[in-house]
């Protein structure tokens, strides 16, 4: 089977139950807080580190296998990394670093090919610089070159934009994008940050304490989260608890009751009447009335309530609703400024939101 | 000046970091990189001599290589010459009493070396011979050469434990250091002047020179 | 070539180098070394005029140590490679036959006596009879009094049976500076670094210690007698055994008295 196979298990010392697969030329995020495993699943694939229980696999060829007792050391599977501190050889050019994953080729045709790949990250001319002469950014460029020459079955980032100031980040960014388009091995991203995963990935696996409890598309995750722990680590802040009252199939809803108050979310039978649910309304579907037209009752879901917290960043005004039928359960959402600012939005205001039925989504209970 | 002793000074020295050379990168390099159990206590047993009182080393080595031991008999018997009051018995004593001096500035060297750079070593599918080779000891280098110059200046130095062990045997066993002492007993003041000076500037030099590298590993790395 | 590749050939090329000269050397070969004599400290001088007598006589070389008999003694038990040994007591040597060490209970060479010396400068005196001594003890003109160590060399004991003799002993007890051997008693003592001490005669009299002091010989029958013994040990090769002889030809013994030794055949 082409592409990355991964499967993972252990209790001790760093709890792993991970499973996922990566196809080439797809770009997996890897996402989860600090201490989630990830960089560990990454040494676990590039054969630095050796779990109990498992198996890895790139295009059909076991790496690992604890069942049959295989495990190939790094220098014998066809792995690039890029390490979260670039990991540079400290005493070599950039060239030479490069040069340093060229085994495979004969001496004379390395520094000719070490030179391409630098100049493929846009490095040309910087090959006789040590690592210590160069900038953070350009580094990572060559800690990329080197992961690259080595013409990797996988390729593995760990965490690669942590440690680059934003400017820096965005033009990697679109670096980035544009290599993809020339890289046909699977490529697995390790990241923290749920914006850049959603950027740069094709698909995201998202994890707490070495275990995958998600994966797939950005927009399917951040939707449609599996669970209630899923939301919270994706940061979705609005996660609450209902019960499912009843289903209307002719009307194509699902009635949902959230702390007394009635909702109407999308139809979904699966879900057995009384059923206690988790449920999420993601930020682009909690809508702000307009304070100067009364409203008529003709909205979705409408949520009186009194606004708490306005906070302005650029553009965009981050807001807190306390609900009136349960003020201990607060929406938060955005809103462009000049709609703030158009209906006068302020701590201590009474306004009403719209939770739009298509983004009400329905998951199991939280523990 | 004692030409002899000198000759013997430093074919011991050499001989020591000879042998210490490899054993001090193997062993440097297994405390660098591995947690075990009982590894402090393996630090600890390395780190003795610094602090053994030279006497008590010298009596331990005695009961361990004399002509009563089963070392020393077994010596005896293959070599037809005793351990002790020979050149091959200081040989061994020095390499034991210098384990400190050529293990700890070796792991130093290798402990800084950043574990990541390590793992990107294999990861450039480098074997770990390689690795060894073209990563691990061109940055752990400072650290050895210090540890070897540490070592050859050292053994130089030794006094008790070449004494108790070796006796004043000249051309043996008679290094500079035992030269010096035997020359003042002698009332020999000019040729123990002559050594002692001698001994000094090696002294100076290898202190220059072991600041000048441990600079080294800073910038290397930096 | 990286920097580390070009400094790693250079220092192999080295000590390469290096081990191949020392390897090399004249030291390395054993078979025809010079046969290694264990003296006591008493014979410093002596020992090493007799030894250029012989070599310039017989064209034959020895490799002379020095040093407390008693710990040659010991050392020899334990296996070191002398083919003779001067003891300054013949208890140790006679001791070593008993055990199989030797061959035979060897030859007296030699009988010696011990003296006070003083160096230039000091507040006492060089008096024999140890009167002066006496007196610096209780005037507080003595700080520090060089002696062998009595537990293992033979001139260390007859001081401390000449001061015991004299009842001075449990006074000047904490004041005494313990030498390693005769020898590095009277370096102590001729140094200014102590007062005076009681050491050999024949170190006495060797000419770097006289242009900084001055001595008195010390009644024999206030100890008991220094019988210098020789032996040859089990390993002994030809040379040794030559030089063995040599120490009892007429040559040889009047360099010994010349050192203040009484030799035998001479009335000792």
């Amino acid at each position: 089977m082409a592409g990355l196979e991964v499967e993972l298990r252990q209790e001790a010392p760093i709890p792993l139950d991970a499973a996922f697969a990566c196809a080439p030329g797809e770009v997996l995020a890897l996402v989860g807080p600090s201490g989630s495993g990830k960089t560990t699943i990454l040494g676990a694939i590039a054969g630095t580190y050796r779990p109990r229980e498992g198996r890895v696999a790139v295009n059909g060829d076991t790496w690992f296998d604890a069942g049959a007792g295989t495990f190939l050391p790094p220098h014998r599977r066809a792995v690039g990394m890029v390490f979260q501190t670039y990991a540079l050889f400290p005493h070599m050019t950039a060239s030479g670093n490069v040069m340093a994953a060229l085994g495979h080729l004969p001496p004379g045709l390395r520094p000719g090919r070490a030179a391409e790949l630098l100049a493929r990250v846009h490095l040309a001319g910087l090959e006789q610089r040590r690592p210590a002469a160069l900038s953070g950014g350009q580094q990572q460029r060559v800690a990329l070159a080197r992961a690259l020459a080595r013409e990797p079955a996988v390729l593995l980032l760990d965490e690669p934009f942590s440690a680059v100031d934003k400017a820096t980040r965005l033009r990697l960014y679109r670096e980035i994008a544009e290599l993809r388009a020339e890289l046909d091995m699977p490529v697995v991203l390790v990241t923290h940050d749920l914006d850049e995963a959603a950027m740069l990935a094709d698909r995201l696996a998202v994890l707490h304490r070495g275990r995958t409890l998600q994966t797939g598309t950005p927009e399917e995750v951040v939707t449609r989260p599996a669970s209630a722990e899923v939301a919270r680590l994706i940061d979705q802040r609005n996660v609450f608890d209902g019960q499912v009252i009843g289903h209307d199939a002719v009307r194509a809803v699902t009635m949902l009751d959230w702390a007394g108050h009635r909702l109407e979310a999308a139809f979904n039978p699966a879900w057995s009447q009384g059923s206690a649910v988790s449920w999420i309304a993601p930020d682009g579907f909690v809508v702000l009335h307009r304070r100067d037209r009364p409203s008529r009752g003709e909205h979705e879901n409408p949520v009186p309530g009194v606004i708490e917290t306005v906070l302005a960043i650029g553009q965009t005004a981050h807001l807190t609703l306390r609900p009136d039928h349960d003020p201990r359960l607060p929406l938060h959402f955005s809103v462009p400024l000049h709609v703030a600012r158009r209906n006068a939005v302020a701590p201590g205001v009474a306004a009403t939101v719209s939770l739009l039925a298509e983004g009400i989504h329905l998951m199991p209970p939280a523990a | 000046m004692d030409w002899t002793a000198l000759e013997l000074s430093l074919r011991l020295g050499v001989f020591t970091v000879a042998v210490l050379l490899p054993v001090g990168i193997a062993l440097g390099r297994v405390l660098a990189y591995r947690d075990f159990p009982g590894k402090s206590l393996a630090e600890a047993a390395v780190a003795l001599p610094l602090v053994l009182p030279p006497t008590v080393f010298g009596y331990y080595l005695l009961v361990a290589f004399g002509a009563a031991s089963p070392l020393g008999q077994f010596w005896q018997a293959a070599f037809g010459r005793p351990l002790v009051f020979t050149f091959e018995g200081l040989l061994l004593a020095s390499i034991v009493f210098n384990l400190p001096f050529a293990i700890q500035p070796m792991q130093r060297g290798f402990e800084a070396i950043p574990p990541e750079v390590r793992a990107a070593a294999g990861c450039c599918g480098m074997s770990p011979w390689q690795a060894l080779l073209k990563v691990e000891l061109p940055l752990a280098w400072p650290g050895i050469l210090t540890a070897m110059v540490l070592t050859f200046a050292h053994t130089l130095g030794e006094f008790g434990i070449v004494l108790m062990v070796g006796g004043s045997i000249p051309g043996e066993t008679r290094t500079v250091a035992v030269a010096i002492y035997d020359r003042v007993q002698a009332f020999d003041d000019a040729s123990a002047n002559a050594m002692s000076a001698l001994l000094l500037a090696i002294s100076l030099a290898v202190i220059a020179l072991t600041f000048a590298f441990s600079r080294r590993v800073g910038r290397r790395l930096g | 070539m990286g920097h580390f590749a070009q400094s790693a050939r250079a220092l192999v090329r080295l000590a390469g180098l290096l081990l191949l000269a020392l390897a090399a050397s004249p030291a390395a070969a054993q078979a025809d070394a010079p046969p290694v004599v264990a003296a006591a400290s008493d014979l410093q001088v002596a020992l090493v005029e007799i030894a250029a007598a012989f070599t310039g006589e017989t064209g034959r070389s020895v490799r002379l140590v020095t040093g407390s008999s008693g710990n040659f003694s010991r050392q020899i038990r334990q296996g070191a490679p002398f083919q003779l040994f001067l003891s300054a007591d013949e208890d140790y040597v006679r001791d070593l036959a008993r055990d199989g060490f030797t061959r035979g209970e060897g030859a007296l060479y030699a009988v010696g006596r011990v003296a006070i010396v003083v160096p230039g400068g000091s507040p006492l005196v060089a008096d024999g009879t140890l009167d002066d001594l006496k007196a610096a003890l209780a005037d507080g003109r003595l700080v520090k009094f060089a002696i062998a160590n009595p537990e293992h060399a033979p001139y260390g004991r007859r001081a401390e049976e000449v001061l015991r003799h004299r009842g001075l002993w449990d006074a000047i007890r904490p004041k005494l500076v313990i030498g390693e051997n005769v020898s590095q008693a009277a370096q102590f003592a001729a140094s200014g670094n102590a007062q005076g001490g009681i050491v050999a005669y024949s170190l006495a009299l060797a000419p770097q210690l006289a242009v900084r002091s001055t001595f008195a010989l010390i009644p024999e029958d206030w100890h008991s007698p220094l019988r210098q013994r020789m032996v040859l040990l089990r390993n002994a090769g030809p040379v040794a055994e030559a030089f063995y002889d040599y120490l009892r030809t007429p040559a040889a013994r009047a360099i010994l008295a010349r050192n203040g030794f009484a030799v035998p055949g001479e009335g000792g």
